[in-house]
């Protein structure tokens, strides 16, 4: 049997191979994320070069399958926690998070922000932000709708892929941006748009992709996924659909947790985080739009359509309090 | 000959105490690990305050999953036996590799295979491609219900057909000259010479079409078309990662598990022990007239069916996203891990699978049997969101940090999942030969492991391949645990096509998609060869 130990021999040395190797001396900041971000391609390399080099210090990224993943992750390991800092939770669940009592002060100075609010956020830091919007091919689609209600009237062939809001932060921001932009209205707009709705899929990833394939005629995503298509696949086809009533903007967040023994380094990273230096990646990275202005750093497909003029929102206790029976009202008015 | 009768030649099976003390060991550490998870997220819930839940209509979900997985479960026995019947009788240029194309559909990641359908059938697929110029489309007609099913059916026929042929390639050559110097007709053929010896297989097949169709998570939401189709994994799934509410997603788990277990128990104990086994040898009896037209027009249309989509995607894979993909560091990473994850979860598969089917065979005791093998049916019934967040929280509350733990639990979980697989290969022939030649070996006095290395090894030798493959290829598409144990040094193939798809990736994910599929053709056409020659080796 010299098959099986050599498997265990190559899966041990694999294994000794994938620890990182920690140098004693040097403080370790950790930093629980979603997947995409610590990615090869996501802004996580970059940050950690750049942040390493000017703080004496050691940044260990791990990466959880989602966002929500690495609040609850936190929340199961509670203060045994490794986790200085969660970054990737957005402006839909922070108040859920806030709750939780687990987050710090930031105690920085955060003016000079370029963001569709002001922020004021004692907790929570942002990173990146974009609009939820639906997306379409040019080519393939030359009038899109302007409204939800035009969108509604459109032959029942125009066909939609969305997110389940149980699943998915787009599916839970369309459903925020729905009901910011029509109150009580809201269930009339979800089931004007039922047979239109070819899918409503498990994650973004999956949902985009069925868009892409040419299975649907728009996609719900972000008004930054036209800039990938353009930079990256050098596709200047795609664009936003821009709605009269508004866009409903996600800003995605860092927060320093309580248990932390590095407070003061994690403040230091989200200074850097949201400098220019540290944000000069991040739209090509993330695809987001940045927090601070770029200027000429910008990369012209992130403005090459304007940002929306109107932009609708709601508070966040009012998110806390109603997201779960709003999702019970959209889900009934689609059954 | 009554197969299902068979407490007269029981009398005959050695004592095997040993065989049934490691069976029963397995089926109750298995029984116990179901329980810890469970017990763990239980456990962790009192740590954290519960949102309200989105209100879930179980009732609904239930009565919705059941009616499609009851339906794919049909369809895919009914297409997967007609499927083997005519692969049995045909020979053609190429067979081997059919069969392996065949085979690999139901262990190719639900996700690859949905968009493989959608590269044909989709509105921009290929046939609307195909007609346009005509001014006909056929529209969407792959999402809904009847999207749901097809695409099960092309998981789950082709996996059926693949066990089913196994038992008719499997048939005494003598039995067949008796049967062709009787001149039976085709008709007589299938329902004396094959139907008892698929019987056995079918009723294991059937539970485990069900628990994949019921538990059907990526398929059911991709093409589900919205929450009139969702099952009872996204209330669950939503209720571990949205809401939060542990104490629901256990209750909604143990609701899964209690449905399942119908099915399970059902099929443990309908299952009727077949009774014929014997060396393989190249089918030369081929049927005539009117049966081999339709042999031809099954496999004619099972070809286009199910083969298309799965070429579709590795055409797909063929863009400029092969290139970045096979210069990257991180797909040659991701394959090394899969391959050892593979092949040491294929490994501890096989050995459980052995033990329970062993003592299985080495008992003619009915409720023995059913204990024996209904943990292992119930872990699938386990959704893989509450197993991997259960296995989280009992890694941790061991003390272990879960990147430590990570890849021993994948391996462990893996082989667990194929483990219902791999008894539905082996437990047929292993019952087969328990009763054909349990006598002899009594009469003989053979220890349990020469029994074991002159009886049993030769004779299942190729099944042993094919529970091997399984597993390894199983292994090497699953998403289930290492979405919570993966780590930016930890990332197996599919977590890593998933990560490309979330980063507007979509031409790299393609391509890891297509050499994923690559690896499980090949796996299936030399695995179960290999594992042959190496068991007539043995022996001789």
């Amino acid at each position: 049997m010299v098959k099986p130990i050599r498997f265990a021999a190559a899966v041990l040395a694999f294994l000794a191979a994938a620890l990182p190797a920690v140098a004693e001396d040097k403080p370790t900041l950790t930093i629980y994320t979603y997947d995409g971000f610590a990615a090869e391609w996501g802004p996580g390399p970059g940050l950690k070069q750049g942040f390493e080099a000017q703080c004496d210090c050691t940044l260990n990224w791990v990466a959880v399958d989602s966002s929500i993943g690495t609040l609850r992750r936190v929340q199961l390991e509670g203060a045994t926690t490794e986790a200085d800092m969660i970054l990737g939770l957005d402006t839909s669940i922070a108040g859920e998070a806030r709750a939780t009592g687990l987050f710090a002060d930031h105690g920085l100075e955060l003016t000079g922000l370029d963001l569709p609010v002001t922020w004021t956020d004692k907790q929570f830091v942002p990173f990146d932000w974009g609009y939820f919007a639906f997306v379409y091919d040019k080519t393939k689609v030359p009038n899109p709708p302007k409204s939800f209600e035009e969108l509604i009237a459109e032959p029942e062939s125009f066909k939609i892929v969305v997110e389940d809001p149980r699943s998915d932060t787009p599916g839970l921001g369309l459903l925020l941006w729905i009901k910011a932009a029509y109150g009580d209205r809201a269930p009339e707009i979800w089931k004007g748009l039922k047979s239109h709705i070819l899918t409503m899929a498990k994650t973004w990833s999956e949902g985009y992709g069925l868009f892409i394939k040419g299975e649907a005629d728009m996609a719900l995503s972000y008004t930054t996924s036209p800039a990938y298509h353009a930079i990256e696949e050098d596709n200047p086809n795609y664009a936003f659909a821009a709605f009269t009533e508004g866009h409903y903007p996600q800003i995605e967040v860092a927060g320093i947790l309580k248990s932390s023994k590095h407070q003061e380094l994690a403040k230091q990273f989200l200074q850097y985080l949201t400098s220019k230096d540290g944000q000069k990646g991040i739209p090509t990275t993330n695809w987001m739009y940045p927090v601070v202005d770029l200027g000429d750093s910008l990369p012209p497909a992130f403005t090459e359509q304007p940002k929306p003029e109107k932009v609708v929102q709601l508070d966040e206790a009012t998110i806390t309090a109603q997201s779960k029976a709003w999702i019970d009202e959209a889900l009934a008015a689609l059954q | 000959m009554k197969p299902w009768l068979p407490s007269s030649s029981t009398m005959n099976l050695p004592r095997r105490p040993l065989r049934l003390i490691g069976g029963v060991a397995i089926a109750v550490a298995i029984a116990l690990l179901v329980a810890l998870v469970l017990g763990a997220i239980l456990g962790a819930a009192g740590a954290v305050t519960a949102g309200v839940g989105t209100s879930v209509d179980v009732a609904h979900l239930l009565r919705m999953t059941a009616i499609q997985a009851g339906l794919t479960t049909i369809l895919s026995l009914l297409v997967g036996t007609a499927l083997a019947w005519s692969l049995n009788r045909l020979n053609f240029p190429g067979r081997d590799f059919v069969v392996g194309l065949f085979a690999s559909a139901i262990v190719t990641p639900g996700l690859v295979v949905a968009f493989g359908l959608l590269t044909i059938w989709g509105r921009s697929g290929w046939i609307n491609a195909a007609l346009a110029p005509l001014g006909i489309s056929i529209g969407n007609p792959i999402f809904g219900l009847p999207g749901i099913l097809f695409a099960h059916t092309v998981l789950d026929a082709a996996f059926a057909a693949r066990i089913l042929l196994g038992r008719l390639d499997a048939l005494p050559t003598a039995r067949l000259k008796t049967g062709r110097s009787l001149a039976l007709s085709a008709w007589q053929r299938f329902a004396i010479i094959d139907w008892p010896a698929l019987s056995g297989t079918l009723p294991g097949l059937a539970a485990i079409i069900f628990l994949l169709a019921f538990t059907s998570f990526p398929i059911v939401l991709l093409l589900g078309g919205g929450p009139a189709n969702q099952t009872l994994e996204v209330a669950i799934y939503s209720a571990v990662r949205l809401d939060f509410d542990l104490v629901g997603a256990v209750t909604l788990a143990l609701t899964q598990i209690a449905v399942c277990s119908v099915v399970i128990l059902a099929s443990a104990a309908l299952a009727p022990v077949p009774t014929m086994l014997g060396p393989s040898a190249p089918q030369s009896w081929a049927d005539r007239g009117a049966a081999r037209v339709l042999q031809m027009l099954v496999l004619a249309i099972c070809l286009v069916g199910f083969l298309l989509p799965l070429a579709a995607v590795l055409f797909d894979g063929i863009g400029h996203g092969l290139i970045s993909v096979l210069t990257g560091k991180s797909f040659w990473m991701a394959t090394a891990t899969s391959l050892v994850i593979g092949a040491l979860s294929a490994s501890l598969t096989l050995v459980l699978a052995l033990a329970l089917a062993l003592a299985r065979a080495a008992t003619g005791r009915h409720l023995l049997r059913i204990g024996l093998a209904a943990p292992a049916y119930a872990y699938l019934a386990v959704p893989a969101v509450v197993l991997a967040l259960g296995f989280f929280i009992a890694v941790r509350n061991f003390g272990i940090r879960p990147e430590t733990a990570a890849p021993y639990v994948v391996i462990l979980a893996n082989a667990l999942l194929s483990l219902p697989f791999a008894i539905a290969t082996l437990g047929p022939p292993l019952d087969a030969l328990a009763r054909q030649h349990g006598k002899l070996v009594r009469a003989l006095g053979l220890s349990g492991t020469r029994q074991f290395a002159l009886v049993e090894l030769p004779l299942i030798g190729r099944d042993i391949g094919v529970a091997m493959t399984l597993a390894f290829c199983f292994s090497l598409g699953d998403l289930g645990v290492i979405s919570l144990f993966g780590t930016q040094d930890f990332v197996t193939l599919p977590l890593l096509m998933y990560r490309e798809l979330g980063a507007y990736r979509n031409n790299d994910a393609a391509a890891i998609a297509a050499l994923m599929l690559v690896l499980t053709i090949v796996a299936f056409i030399a695995l179960p060869k290999l594992f042959e020659k190496l068991a007539r080796h043995a022996q001789a």
